[in-house]
């Protein structure tokens, strides 16, 4: 909206002149705001719903003029030029956020409002953390808004309400609001406590999983994957690579999560039961297969992809079922079923088939 | 060996026609840089007419997968013969590639 549809008396008009000079400094800051934080939120491995800047238009600067000019000394006084607004997926996290926007900036603490403890023991409603923030080498001050994706939602649905525009809003509206923002309140402490207590569940499954308490664990997709940084196929890996001295080239197994369930592993000590068995089944498969070639490379998807057919060969498995786990491997493909075919003729003859 | 570029609708495609093995292993990395350039797109590798593999040929297969996961783009090996499937197969390289036939 343009300035020109506002009554400012002169000394606004000078404040809304010094705002256009500096315009692109403000755009600058509230760059830099942006890209410091987000640097350091991936130092720390912060993951937050979003982070957004604005530099307040000249329409809007022109409006808060028009409504309180009088209250502004000068420009300097408008702590909300720039304003940027990080939201978090949990409440724990606008903590977080807010220390690293210590670390960062100068924080004007007087003029900084913590609205989470701002609430009386039975009043709810707005939520957020706000920080007016200086940075080095530039005279205005700017805010920092932080607060969770709910508290964010409640926020803006308040504000559709047009609660400060000064019109009547029902009683009862406004009670179904502050119950709301109760509600979400407690959602937002439930989701922090469930982030929690999963956070304690993989310490303690990491736990059992390093004590070698394998039939313990239930197999699960972090289950598996604490299993898998001990590298339980690196031997059988590292054994095949030698037939050809060949590199390894290290990929995800995650997908042999399906595979091993569906080969009847409950737990991380039956995996580790199958890998003793046929371990060495799935080497003299590989080794039959690249043993009469030069390839030097091979993936580390290779020694439980092989372990798994010898598994699966040795229980009297057939064509359909090789199949099935170059199914869940590669995708499905006709293709599958042809190199199932090969593979069980060139494995009957293979000495573990026979031991 | 030849290598063809097509580039069409955000999707890079390296026809290859011939035998992929050590000899001709620097010369088709080279033609296959501008995918690795343009690893954000989806970039496809025609293996229609591609008769051999080596592991040479494997390594060049991977640097393009390494620049599309960095980059955020996604490689389909397409229409390769039965037996680069098996190469595939035999060194655990299955399961690292979209395969599509066409």
């Amino acid at each position: 909206m343009s300035a020109k549809k506002y009554q400012l008396d002169p000394h606004c008009e000078a404040i809304l002149e010094e705002y256009r000079e500096h315009l692109p400094q403000f755009e600058q800051v509230k760059n830099q705001v942006l890209s410091l934080l987000k640097e350091v939120f991936e130092e720390v491995g912060l993951i937050v719903a979003s982070i957004e800047g604005r530099v307040k238009t000249e329409g809007s600067l022109a409006g808060k003029l028009e409504l309180k000019g009088s209250k502004y000394a000068s420009l300097g006084d408008i702590t909300d030029i720039v304003g940027v607004r990080v939201i978090t997926f949990y409440i724990d996290d606008v903590d977080k956020v807010a220390s690293a926007v210590d670390r960062l900036f100068e924080i004007d603490w007087e003029n900084s409002v913590d609205k989470r403890k701002a609430h009386e023991i039975d009043s709810f409603g707005y939520m957020s953390l706000h920080y007016i923030c200086r940075t080095e080498g530039f005279p205005y001050r700017f805010e920092i808004q932080m607060r969770t994706v709910l508290q964010h939602a409640w926020a803006n649905m308040n504000h559709d309400t047009g609660y400060k525009s000064g019109v009547e809003v029902p009683k009862e509206y406004l009670r179904n609001l502050s119950r709301l923002a109760g509600m979400l309140e407690l959602v937002d402490e439930q989701f922090s406590q469930i982030r929690s207590d999963l956070t304690d569940y993989r310490r303690r499954v990491q736990a059992l999983v390093a004590s070698g308490n394998l039939d313990e664990v239930q197999l699960d997709g972090d289950t598996f994957r604490s299993y898998l940084q001990l590298k339980p196929f690196d031997k059988l890996n590292k054994r095949i690579a030698a037939v050809n001295q060949a590199e390894i080239q290290e990929v995800s197994l995650m997908p042999y999560l399906a595979v091993f369930k569906a080969m009847g592993c409950k737990t991380l000590g039956d995996i580790d039961n199958l890998i003793k068995k046929y371990r060495e089944g799935g080497y003299q498969i590989a080794c039959y297969q690249i043993g009469l070639t030069d390839l030097d490379i091979i993936s580390s998807s290779l020694g439980p992809q092989d372990l798994c057919i010898a598994a699966i060969v040795k229980n009297g498995g057939g064509k359909r079922d090789i199949t099935k786990l170059f199914d869940a491997l590669n995708g499905e493909s006709p293709s599958n079923e042809m190199m199932a075919e090969m593979l069980l003729e060139q494995v009957q003859d293979l000495p573990f088939m026979n031991q | 060996m030849e290598v063809k570029i097509i580039e069409k609708d955000n999707v890079l495609t390296a026809v290859l026609n011939g035998r992929l093995d050590t000899a001709v292993s620097p010369e088709v990395s080279a033609a296959l840089q501008p995918l690795v350039d343009q690893a954000d797109k989806t970039l496809v590798l025609d293996c229609k007419e591609l008769s051999y593999i080596s592991s040479s040929g494997l390594r060049i297969f991977l640097t393009v997968r390494k620049a599309a996961a960095a980059k955020g783009g996604k490689v389909i090996v397409k229409d390769i013969n039965s037996e680069i499937r098996q190469v595939f197969m035999m060194t655990g390289f299955l399961n690292l590639f979209e395969i599509q036939e066409s």
